[in-house]
């Protein structure tokens, strides 16, 4: 199926399921190329190129939802799948919130969002190849890089399409392409894998081979030597992308979802004060040329930019259609999930914040799991470097780092200078009053 | 006349008809009468209209550029979920989801493609894709393609949720709902799911093998919330497998699972913080596989010893553990979350040991690391869909029982912890581990004392190998879907309740 064909199946399936019986329904349709390798050892160890489309669909009957999803296209099997889930909602629980938002125009130049280059449906394989083959070979070259797991690069472009019977139809197009390396170093039986992996919609912003290797080198060779440290209580600076790993947690703890179930310890705390007065975070699917820019969400409702925290309080929840409803609230268009969720930038350099701190953690690495959304607490594994007087002295593993999303947000006593748009949660270097370390 | 007419014509033309019987699922011809159609490559030609001469004809295709061995994998999945929330049923949802994905191997690399598309041509395209790996003449012959029709049978097929009907799926959601709502004034909130798949697999290579299988597999899970106070908890029940309804009848009722979930929300509420420090450590059995699952499982995959990326890569034969350990992996064992009648390899699974009594003696393999370490196949080469390539991984992952009680476990122990239930876990390659306990208890003399909550264990897969004491003889499953190189896979894990001589616990104090 060629891809103006795309949204007329998905006019078509609307078209049937109102036929059928549906109040309301909505198809999507994603259609992407997906090409990626990986290179170990010099030799491309695994190359897979694919071409796939999938279609989803969710429909309602007097105030009863049911959804579908399918990657075979076949007009029979869609049909079946309408019919099926007419069926289905019919035996589910009315819902006086459930239903599709009202349509609203999308008022974004698509153009403008930079979501799609066509330099990366320009690059050759070889190409791609020849900057994993680099990446691998610098890692190698470095004697301290024990081993290296393999070089990886791909890149993605893909089209989506929104056919709502509220009367929306729209598709945007994107781009993207990655590449990343992962090592190991050390000696037995104290080793420590780390890496470094760079992504961008557009490619003349991914970082070259050489910054990439760079960055995994550092990041591995620093935690040679490890040890574990007393438990104690001390200040910890975030390094910036551990800064986003607690974003993701505290996008769990204020999307409209965990809002309405109860299930978060910011429930009922707009207005409130709820971090330290530097914390701004903010939730923008406009921003050109970012992970997560889109000109609409996963139900039609167009993308924007919403303050979630305003210098320590708490402004709004994300939320999409179904959780706006029940919490008495609008639509912020985060039915996909955050589109760029992000901690605003401080004014202060990364190494001024480590020089500020006398005694404890660069949190650099956590694994595991351990992040409660109804309290707050956090409970994970850690790794990073030990700072002492201003100085990164030594590094440290097998610790564990504990505390409250809570009282870290109100902790934060230094914001840096140093975000990038490259995910879509993002933020900058932090410095945190205090955390718990479990070690000897 | 109906019976006269092929398979394919048949479901073009079902249509509305069959749908008004409300077939949950979405095929429910070919499950008519609780029977699994015979477990052969007949679904892929009579549905989708590939012979098996197609395939040999793609499998050649496939190895034109120079390939040593290629390889076809088949899917067609039907996913159901049922979810309830806020005393109501919210959701269902049916999911579809059809390809192939073609191999080719040539000496160390792997070219893949895939496509959701069975036409001839389609495929035949992504076949030239994945053949592009190797670079020259094809040396290599397709053998005749032998169907290979499976002896034995690993599921529990006797009431296959894909013939079950949604309004009974509905009364499983809904007690098990009921059952956790209603343990305690205390639960605020409760989830309730129940999600169903059945997967049709047909693999065919170049070295002439063609074998299907039809593997069914389903979840119930309830999840409280308990409030108190301003505290808030949450726990968890679930209970499923390669079953029927049968199972939710007879082995582990909806209610049995809803009240585990409501027990856990209202325990926490009265929890502590962990103390933290390294100290003894009890595993109890009912969920602590996930610590064998990923501290000692991962690091027996072929593929990281192949690479030597695993710490165990030259240790074969060798003393690796307390020789009080032994641990195996066997998709054989009915009816697990991880078992399986074939890998996505299309290989037999044996029940495969990779520590006896302490000493290292086997590596889980895929076709590709077997072949190139010189050792044999053992059935656990698999992958999350027609998407993935296949890799090396666990099914169901077991630590032997030993003799002792897990009382006497816990009564050997002064001063400790004990882990009940957990979040997660996640190991890296150099064997550094973190799980993260959503319910423990002090050990206090000897007894489970208060309570823990928030505890995190960190150690190295080397260390617990070490410093196991006492193994106790109760061993439990634990339902898990695990996580490798982007991919999911069901498996489980099994241990006996198991002492750790020091271990470190993380917390808040």
């Amino acid at each position: 199926m060629k891809n103006d064909n795309l949204i007329k199946a998905a006019e078509n399936l609307v078209a049937f399921g109102r036929k059928k019986g549906a109040d309301q329904i909505e198809v999507s349709i994603g259609e992407g190329n997906e090409f990626s390798l990986d290179v170990r050892q010099g030799e491309v160890e695994r190359l897979v190129e694919a071409g796939s489309k999938g279609l989803s669909l969710r429909l309602f009957v007097a105030g009863k939802m049911a959804r579908a999803s399918s990657s075979d296209l076949s007009k029979e099997t869609l049909e079946k799948l309408v019919e099926n889930a007419i069926e289905r909602a019919k035996l589910s629980s009315a819902d006086p919130f459930a239903g599709l938002p009202e349509k609203e125009a999308i008022t974004a130049d698509t153009d403008k969002l930079k979501m799609w280059d066509p330099a990366i449906l320009e690059m050759s394989p070889e190409m791609k190849i020849a900057a994993a083959k680099k990446t691998e070979k610098i890692c190698l070259s470095e004697p301290r890089v024990k081993k290296c797991f393999g070089a990886s690069y791909g890149t993605y472009t893909g089209e989506t399409f929104l056919v709502s019977s509220n009367g929306f139809t729209g598709s945007y197009k994107r781009t993207a392409c990655s590449s990343g390396v992962y090592l190991q170093a050390g000696e037995e039986p104290n080793l420590f894998d780390e890496g470094w992996g760079d992504s961008s919609r557009i490619l003349a912003n991914l970082e070259s081979p050489e910054e990439i290797a760079a960055k995994a080198i550092h990041r591995v060779t620093r935690l040679i030597g490890a040890k574990k440290v007393e438990t104690q209580n001390v200040p910890v600076v975030v390094e910036s992308p551990m800064t986003a790993g607690l974003l993701s947690f505290l996008f769990n703890c204020i999307n409209g979802t965990s809002i309405y179930l109860k299930q978060s310890f910011l429930e009922g705390k707009i207005g409130e004060i709820i971090g330290s007065d530097l914390v701004t975070v903010t939730d923008d699917g406009l921003i050109p040329g970012a992970a997560g820019t889109k000109p609409f969400d996963g139900e039609g409702v167009p993308t924007r930019k919403t303050v979630v925290i305003e210098n320590g309080i708490l402004k709004s929840y994300l939320m999409d259609t179904y959780s706006a409803k029940k919490l008495g609230m609008k639509s912020t268009g985060n039915s996909s999930g955050p589109n760029n969720f992000y901690l605003a930038a401080g004014t202060s350099k990364p190494e001024d914040i480590i020089k500020s701190v006398d005694k404890g953690l660069f949190l650099t690495g956590t694994i595991g799991f351990g992040m409660v959304p109804t309290t707050g607490d956090i409970s994970r594994g850690a790794f990073g470097l030990w700072i002492e007087k201003g100085e990164l002295a030594y590094p440290v593993a097998e610790i564990t780092i504990s505390g409250n999303l809570g009282q870290l947000l109100k902790g934060i006593e230094m914001v840096g200078d140093d975000v990038k748009f490259k995910d879509s949660i993002t933020g900058p270097t932090i410095k945190v009053a205090e955390m718990t370390i479990g070690g000897k | 006349m109906m019976y006269d007419m092929n398979r394919r014509d048949f479901l073009k033309k079902s249509g509305a008809g069959l749908a008004a019987g409300i077939a949950s699922s979405l095929w429910f011809d070919l499950l008519a009468h609780g029977k699994i159609p015979s477990l052969s490559s007949g679904l892929f030609e009579e549905r989708f209209g590939v012979s098996p001469e197609d395939m040999r004809k793609i499998l050649e295709i496939a190895l034109s550029k120079g390939g040593e061995f290629s390889e076809l994998f088949f899917e067609y999945r039907i996913l159901n979920s049922v979810r309830m929330e806020e005393d109501i049923i919210k959701d269902s949802s049916e999911n579809v989801s059809l390809g192939v994905g073609i191999r080719v191997l040539k000496g160390l690399q792997t070219g893949y493609g895939y496509t959701d598309d069975l036409s001839f041509e389609k495929m035949k395209q992504t076949a030239l894709t994945a053949a592009a790996i190797a670079a020259g003449m094809s040396g290599v012959s397709v053998a005749k393609l032998q169907e290979n029709k499976l002896k034995t049978q690993t599921y529990d097929m006797m009431s296959p949720f894909a013939d079950v009907n949604l309004a009974s799926k509905v009364e499983l959601v809904k007690e098990a709902y009921n059952a956790a709502k209603s343990y305690d004034g205390r639960i605020t909130k409760v989830q309730a799911s129940l999600v169903d798949e059945i997967q049709y697999v047909t693999i065919a290579n170049s070295e002439g093998l063609l074998i299907s299988d039809v593997r069914p597999q389903v979840r119930l899970v309830a999840t409280a919330t308990a409030q108190d106070k301003g505290i808030r908890n949450t726990g968890n029940g679930n209970a499923g497998g390669r079953v029927g309804l049968g199972f939710y009848k007879n082995t582990l009722t909806p209610t049995q699972i809803g009240k585990r979930a409501g027990e856990e929300a209202i325990t926490l509420l009265s929890a502590v913080d962990p103390p933290a420090g390294e100290q003894p450590v009890v595993l109890g059995s009912f969920q602590s596989g996930v610590m064998v699952h990923e501290a000692v499982g991962h690091p027996f995959e072929a593929d990281g010893n192949r690479k030597k990326t695993s710490i165990f890569w030259d240790k074969m034969g060798t003393q690796v553990a307390n020789p009080t350990v032994t641990i195996y992996d066997d998709p054989t064992i009915p009816n697990l979350r991880g078992s399986l009648n074939i890998d996505d390899e299309g290989t037999i699974p044996k029940k495969t040991m990779l520590i006896e009594k302490g000493k290292l003696v086997g590596y889980l393999q895929d076709r590709l690391s077997a072949k190139l370490m010189g050792m044999e196949m053992n059935g656990h080469g698999r992958r999350q869909s027609y998407q993935n390539n296949p890799i090396p991984r666990m099914a169901n992952t077991v630590l032997a029982p030993g003799d002792a009680t897990p009382e006497d476990v816990i009564k050997s122990v002064k001063k400790g912890f004990f882990a009940e239930t957990y979040q997660g876990g996640e190991v890296n390659d150099s064997g550094k581990f973190t799980f993260s306990v959503n319910k423990g208890y002090l050990i206090e003399d000897g007894k489970l004392t208060k309570p823990v909550k928030n505890a995190t264990l960190i150690g190295t897969n080397v260390q617990i190998l070490n410093e196991v004491e006492m193994i106790a003889n109760d061993t439990q499953f634990f339902l898990g879907t695990c996580g490798k190189d982007g991919q999911s896979a069901p498996v489980t894990a099994g241990t006996p309740t198991l002492k750790l001589r020091q271990m470190t616990v993380g917390g808040r104090k």
